[in-house]
Order: C-alpha cells, then sequence, then structure tokens
C-alpha cells in the first residue's frame, strides 16, 4: 500500500514531465497568439503605450485591403485546384501502375524544403532566355510573358503544396479494400466503371482534405508572389503583413490581416483534418 | 502545418511495404494489376498504351518537381557572363562570404535540436505511459504549432518579442522561435517509439531494482533510439530550411542562411552565387532525409494517437 504522499506524488510525475513542453508552448504560441488578437484591435503600434482599442484595423481591413483578402483567396483557391486536377491521376499512377515508388517519394522531397528555393528555381525556369525557353516555344508559350505572371505564381504555389494533395489522396486509395474491386471485377464492372463507382467515390474525403489543406497553405504564401508575381500578384495579406509590420510599424494593422490567415487557415485545417482521418497525423 | 512544410511523408509506400509480411495474399488478381477490358489478347494494346501514358505522366510531374533543383544547380556550376563555362568558383563564396550564415544556421540547429530533444523525451513519456485527466487537451496544444501557418507565427512572435520578450534580434529568440515550431514533429516519432516499446523491459528492470531514472536511461531510451533519430533528422531539415518565421523574427544582426537566400535575391538579384548557396542548402537537406528513408522508411511518419 501506498501513502496519500506518495500517490499524490505518483500523480504529479506526468505533469511535471509535460511541464517543458506546455510551458514553451504557451509562451511562444498561445500567447502571441492571444496578443495578435489583441493587438488587432488596438491603433497603430499604441497596444503597449496608450492602450487605444479600436475597431479602425477591421475598417480598413474591408475597405482598402478587401482587394488583398480577394487576391489571396484567388490564388489559393487557384493553385488548390490545379494541385486537385494534376495531384489525382498522379496519385492514382503512382498508386496502381507506377514501379519506381522509392524513386518518386525521394524526388517528391524537394518541394517541401519550402517555396524560396523553389520560386529560386522557377524564376531560372521562366527566364526568357533561360534553360527551357526554346522548349516553351516551339510549344507555342509566349516566353516573354511566362515570369511575373499570375500563372507562374499559381503554379509555384501548385508545385510547392502538390507533395499534400499526393499524400491525401495516397491515403485515401490505400484505404480501399481490394476486395470491392475484386468483387466488381467478378461481376463484370469495366474499369472506367469500377473507377466512377467505386475509387472515385472512396477517395472524395481525400481529395477534399487535400484540398483543404493546400488552400490553407497557400494563404500564407509569401515568397512565391514576392519573387513570381508581377505588381498584381503581390498584393497578398502575407505580403502586406510583413510590409505594415516590419517597414510601416503599423502592427495594428498587420495583426487585422494576420488574423484573417489565422481564422481562415485554422478552419480550413480543422475541416481538412476531420476529413483527411488520419492521413496525415 | 507550421513552421513546417512538414515532410509529411507523401505515405507512399512501396507495394512490399503496403502488403505486408505477414498478412494473407490473396489468390486472385491484385488490385495493381491491369484489369483485362474486353478479353486478355484484345485488351493487351490499348492497357500497354494507356500504361505508357501514365508513366509518361508520372515522370513528367516528377521532372517538375526536381527541376527548379536542378535549374539552380546548373546556374551554380556556371560562371556569369555572356558566354558561361562551367565552373566551381560559385561554391567558392558559400564557404567565403556565405559561412557566417551557414555557421549560424548550423548552430540555429543544433541549439533547436538539444531544446527538442530535452522537452520532447518527458512530455513523450508522459503523455505514453501515464494516464491523466486532459490527456487529448494537452495533446491538441502541444499539436497546435504544426498546425498554425508559419507567417501566423512570425508575426505573433514578431509582436511579443518586440514589446513583451525583448528577444527580437536575438540568438535565443530565433531559437525559441524554431523549437516551438518543430517540437510537434519531434513529439510524433518519439511517441510512436514508446507506444511500439513493450512496457516489459521496463517493469523487468524495475523488478531487479533499477531506480526509475536508471531504468529510463540505461533501458528505455536505447531502445526508442531510432524514434528519437528520426524524429532528429526531420527536425533538421525543417529549421535548416525555415524562411519565413525567419524573416520576421531575425532581426538584421541574425542572417541564417535560407535568409541569406533571400536577401541577396532582393537586393542583388539572382546571381550564381547564390544560386550555389541555395543548392548546397538543398543538397545538406536532401542528403539527411535520403538518410531518414534508408533508416527509417515512413514508419515513424504514422501512427495515430488515441
Amino acid at each position: 500500500m501506498k501513502s496519500g504522499a506518495q500517490r499524490i506524488k505518483q500523480r504529479c510525475v506526468p505533469f511535471v514531465l509535460l511541464l517543458p513542453a506546455v510551458t514553451l508552448t504557451v509562451l511562444f504560441l498561445v500567447l502571441p497568439l492571444f496578443y495578435l488578437v489583441m493587438m488587432s484591435f488596438t491603433e497603430g503600434s499604441s497596444f503597449f503605450f496608450e492602450q487605444k482599442f479600436t475597431l479602425d484595423n477591421y475598417r480598413e481591413l474591408f475597405s482598402r485591403y478587401r482587394a488583398v483578402i480577394q487576391t489571396t483567396v484567388f490564388l489559393a483557391l487557384a493553385s488548390a485546384i490545379v494541385d486537385l486536377l494534376l495531384g489525382y491521376p498522379f496519385a492514382y499512377f503512382l498508386y496502381s501502375r507506377f514501379p519506381y515508388k522509392d524513386l518518386a517519394r525521394a524526388l517528391m522531397i524537394f518541394p517541401l524544403f519550402g517555396g524560396l528555393y523553389l520560386a529560386f528555381g522557377l524564376y531560372y525556369l521562366f527566364l526568357p532566355k533561360g534553360v527551357l525557353s526554346p522548349l516553351l516555344e516551339r510549344l507555342g508559350i509566349n516566353v516573354l510573358s511566362l515570369l511575373y505572371s499570375k500563372s507562374s505564381v499559381i503554379l509555384g504555389m501548385a508545385i510547392l503544396t502538390f507533395p499534400f494533395m499526393v499524400a491525401n489522396i495516397m491515403t485515401a486509395l490505400q484505404n480501399i479494400d481490394p476486395i470491392l474491386k475484386e468483387a466488381a471485377l467478378c461481376l463484370g464492372a469495366s474499369r472506367f466503371r469500377i473507377f466512377s463507382r467505386i475509387t472515385l467515390p472512396l477517395t472524395r474525403s481525400g481529395m477534399v482534405a487535400g484540398f483543404l489543406m493546400c488552400f490553407g497553405w497557400n494563404l500564407g504564401a509569401y515568397e512565391i508572389p514576392l519573387f513570381l508575381g508581377s505588381q498584381a500578384e503581390q498584393q497578398v495579406v502575407s505580403i502586406k503583413m510583413y510590409q505594415q509590420a516590419l517597414v510601416m510599424s503599423n502592427y495594428g494593422l498587420s495583426a487585422a490581416l494576420g488574423m484573417v490567415v489565422m481564422v481562415l487557415s485554422f478552419s480550413v485545417t480543422y475541416l481538412s483534418l476531420k476529413f483527411s482521418k488520419g492521413a496525415l497525423t | 502545418m507550421s513552421l513546417s512544410g512538414i515532410p509529411l511523408d507523401p505515405q507512399i509506400k512501396s507495394e512490399k511495404e503496403r502488403e505486408g509480411k505477414g498478412k494473407i495474399f490473396y489468390a486472385s488478381t491484385p488490385s495493381h494489376a491491369p484489369i483485362p477490358l474486353l478479353g486478355p489478347y484484345l485488351s493487351k494494346i490499348p492497357i500497354l498504351f494507356l500504361n505508357g501514358l501514365a508513366y509518361l505522366y508520372v515522370l513528367f510531374c516528377l521532372l517538375i518537381f526536381v527541376m527548379p533543383f536542378g535549374v539552380t544547380l546548373w546556374y551554380s556550376l556556371l560562371t556569369r557572363g555572356r558566354s558561361p563555362k562551367l565552373t566551381l568558383a560559385n561554391y567558392q563564396y558559400v564557404f567565403g562570404s556565405f559561412l557566417d550564415s551557414l555557421l549560424l544556421s548550423s548552430r540555429v540547429s543544433l541549439v533547436t535540436l538539444l531544446f527538442n530533444f530535452l522537452i520532447v523525451i518527458p512530455a513523450a513519456y508522459a503523455l505514453v505511459r501515464y494516464e491523466f485527466k486532459g490527456k487529448r487537451f494537452v495533446l491538441t496544444l502541444l499539436n497546435v504549432p504544426l498546425y498554425s501557418p508559419a507567417i501566423i507565427l512570425g508575426i505573433g512572435l514578431l509582436l511579443i518579442y518586440h514589446f513583451t520578450y525583448g528577444l527580437y534580434n536575438s540568438f535565443w529568440g530565433l531559437c525559441f522561435g524554431m523549437i516551438v515550431g518543430t517540437f510537434p514533429l519531434m513529439l510524433m516519432p518519439v511517441m510512436v517509439a514508446l507506444k511500439d516499446l513493450d512496457k516489459v523491459y521496463e517493469e523487468a528492470a524495475l523488478c531487479l531494482g533499477a531506480s526509475p531514472l536508471y531504468t529510463f536511461f540505461k533501458v528505455t531510451l536505447p531502445l526508442i533510439g531510432p524514434g528519437i533519430s528520426a524524429g532528429i533528422i526531420l527536425n533538421f531539415v525543417i529549421v535548416w530550411n525555415e524562411f519565413l518565421v525567419t524573416l520576421f523574427i531575425a532581426g538584421p544582426d541574425y542572417i541564417t542562411a535560407p535568409l541569406k537566400v533571400y536577401n541577396q535575391i532582393l537586393w542583388f538579384g539572382y546571381q550564381n552565387t547564390t544560386a550555389a548557396l541555395a543548392a548546397t542548402l538543398q543538397i545538406i537537406s536532401f542528403l539527411a532525409l535520403m538518410v531518414y528513408f534508408k533508416l527509417f522508411g515512413s514508419r515513424f511518419l504514422k501512427g495515430r494517437f488515441f
């Protein structure tokens, strides 16, 4: 029999063990996010000096910065759609036909290193007198309009988040019971029918999860619009946030812009986790 | 999905892995084999054709992934000017004027990994081996950094560093930003490893009279070693390449290597020397991840708790 004091001690052990991790998360994540919320309601950078609470930031957000939010959402949506359209066949073929899966896995790592290197590389690719330009010209693509355009930004974002889409769809494909397909086959269903009646419906949750994940991820894209976009594409929330905070010292507005990204991407991530059913835990 | 382009493993498993060793193999056609359309002979040709198209498509996509890196590497090997020649001279800069940034990056990575190790192991142990109230909540809380976009983490930390902690433009501020963004990624593999580890070994050690601490260091820790190293490699790759959070909180005196690439592009345009730096960083990360896959496959990337 343990004494009462010992039992209490025993009960405290997990909390003591968790203390550093929880402290760190609270100090460097929960509090900063809390500050972000608070600061988005204060004027300029008054939060720590006079604390003038105001809704001006949000008013400005929905008047002057509405176009910025629209551009951000549009670019993220467009790249997520591109991801879905290109990613589904990719994942499907990779899963069902392609024998060199290790090679595919190794090469798919590159976009995950981050948008900075990707934007750098894509810049060289899209350069009017770059490596690809003879090939692109032959294909009838106007090389001069490639760089600094909407399409290059969307393509860059799509490549950046492609692995997330593929991962989600692959997991969904792997979770399909092969017996279903065999049964359909035995009953004489055609290939197309099997795909449209079994594979596609059963991977729908994976598609939704992947789509939301790509969308949420690209809402915060910074370096790709900055390096590959024209003036119009550079009007995204993340770049504005950086300018307002570190160039103009208008922390209130920057925080309000941050709130937009935060609310959107947290809700999107929450939904995608619901759909992905542990694909990416 | 924080800091990290979390190398959330694309979870592509090879056929062998997927089937599993001890599983029953179905006698009928495996699901991935081409399914005859009209009859085994007549259908051969269209299926070959379709397979070829599928191959080409996959290869094309893979090519697109590698192209940006390949082009960066190619330009990093060229001299400047009208008629470029192959040279290694650009890499002199990487280990010359860019060396400070590389060293800072390595230092940040090292400190971050050390702290992650110290924070994650007790936390994982508590989460796996103990039952207590609010476990789910704690796990969710610890995973929030994974799902908060880097830019949000960056702006939040910037505000709080500027106005309260006074950590803006400091080494430790940078490190803590990295730690909070990456430790959940280490938590995952360590928890998987601990879950897979049978309690029997610890209990045996305890029965034989070892103290709990001694048991932990001599039995548990060595046995979860693979999980820990997996977490460390994953973390390294992310901290090593982290750019957006660094951009917000680093300040002018602490230019890590990815930030150096960014600054070089902004100030001097696209130089071949910068390409050399970017290529070096990517090669280092790629090698680290190759080691990871060689050692662990995707074992520690899956795993759900509760």
